[in-house]
């Protein structure tokens, strides 16, 4: 049976993750961003 | 000058066809506008080819589409776009009637309106593209529901979410007719309908997107993925919001005599509003489609010919729109707001025709593609110049940007 490795950020969903999680916090800064309104 | 809609008395019928046959007189000092001129033959020659279509079929030389490409800018068009298009209806009603920002009062008739009327003759339009049109009532009258299928539940949700639009709206049809008791009706029946509306928008915004589901092996593998229906969801909010920034817009011009000052002032505010919901949106969207490619590990076609396009599509027409909005919103300049606007419209355009015909059977030589035949855009024309025919007809009779007469807003007497 094929495996995977637990270092392949790929094959664990791992980048996907850390894509969650920069849209989380870039969307705080967003969100305050817009709110300082020029 | 404040303007307000006049207050009709209506004691019986008599009155009442007299009423609609005064009010169905063209209103305005010029019949001659370029807009007339140019709309006129095309809804006259629309409506010639529509009752030819429904006749002969949609074979050649009505249509272009074939067993190959069952679905061009009938479906592509009208239908998917239309209907994203009229997300601003549901977002709007949201926002003013369950978070209470009251900012956005203003322009919720005119967003219901122009949402009720893009149901009515964009999603109408699905009839033009059925083989057996007359077939049309059967999944709601039950000579085979077909509820196994995707289109059963968009056909009931068509239809009701148009009722909904209706009573959302019908306020402003009572307010025309002096109806006050009706008014009160109506009035109440109000948040029930935003409500369920809102429930039926989320469910076939992304019903539309499940109906391509069935096509997995058929839609290029950089747009097909099992989050259609939640893509197409989320784009439908920046869609409608953006339609609401372009149509406002006009509207505005065109009809800036009947707009009173406090709205004229609001109106910036609430441009900025808008400007900012479409960038937080839309960045949504932006990672969800970064995820999906992620996901699905199809990033290796993005240096095909369909990539560059698929690029085109993400970052020329999201990403950089939404960065034109945060600009937009934080700077305050409207100009950069209403061409993120449009940009984003062209995006969601390309997006579903993608969708239906061009990311549809990507490996099937030019030659033998569809493109839609002359026939096909007049009678799309016709739908679009129609629909604006009749959104001028009741702006200029009915309050949706003139205030509401004073008995509606200081209670009821009767």
């Amino acid at each position: 049976m094929e495996g995977f490795s637990y270092v392949d950020i790929f094959a664990t969903k791992g980048v996907e993750y850390l894509v969650i999680i920069a849209f989380l916090i870039l969307l705080v800064w967003l969100w305050r961003f817009l709110d300082m309104s020029k | 000058m404040e303007a307000r809609a006049e207050t009709k008395d209506i004691r019986n019928w008599g009155d009442f066809v007299q009423f609609i046959l005064r009010e169905l007189k063209p209103k305005g000092d010029r019949l001659l506008t370029p807009f007339n001129v140019i709309s006129a033959p095309v809804i006259v020659l629309g409506v010639v080819l529509i009752i030819y279509r429904l006749i002969h079929g949609l074979g050649s030389p009505v249509t272009n589409l074939s067993q190959d490409f069952p679905w061009g800018i009938w479906i592509g068009f009208d239908v998917m776009v239309g209907v994203a298009f009229a997300g601003g209806a549901y977002v709007l009603t949201f926002v003013v009637y369950i978070l209470k920002s009251e900012k956005y009062h203003p322009i919720i008739r005119a967003t219901v309106l122009n949402g009720l009327l893009a149901y009515v003759f964009y999603a109408g339009a699905i009839l033009l593209d059925l083989g057996r049109w007359w077939n049309i009532t059967n999944p709601i009258i039950g000579n085979k529901f077909g509820v196994n299928a995707v289109l059963f539940l968009v056909a009931w949700h068509f239809l009701l979410y148009m009722l909904a639009e209706l009573i959302e709206f019908s306020p402003a049809i009572a307010e025309w007719l002096g109806l006050r008791r009706a008014r009160k009706i109506l009035g109440a029946l109000t948040l029930g309908s935003v409500i369920f509306g809102i429930t039926l928008s989320t469910l076939h915004q992304s019903g539309l997107g499940a109906l391509l589901m069935m096509a997995k092996w058929k839609i290029h593998p950089l747009w097909y993925t099992e989050f259609i229906p939640i893509l197409f969801f989320v784009s439908s909010i920046f869609a409608g919001l953006s339609m609401v920034i372009f149509e406002g817009t006009i509207t505005h011009r065109v009809f800036s005599h009947q707009l009173d000052a406090e709205h004229s002032r609001s109106y910036d505010d609430i441009l900025v509003g808008l400007g900012k919901i479409c960038a937080v949106s839309m960045f949504a969207y932006f990672f969800l489609k970064v995820l999906v490619l992620i996901h699905n590990r199809q990033w290796s076609l993005l240096g095909t010919p369909m990539g560059y396009w698929y690029l085109t599509e993400v970052v020329g027409l999201v990403l950089i729109p939404c960065f034109m909005f945060v600009q937009g919103s934080r700077h305050r300049n409207f100009l950069l707001i209403r061409v993120a606007a449009v940009l984003t419209m062209l995006g969601i355009i390309i997006n579903r025709l993608n969708y239906v015909f061009i990311a549809y059977k990507w490996y099937v030589p030019l030659s033998d593609r569809y493109v839609p035949t002359w026939i096909e855009i007049v009678v799309t024309c016709c739908i679009i110049f129609t629909e604006i025919w009749v959104f001028r007809w009741i702006v200029n009779r009915m309050p949706v940007f003139r205030k509401p007469p004073e008995w509606a807003t200081k209670g009821f007497d009767n």
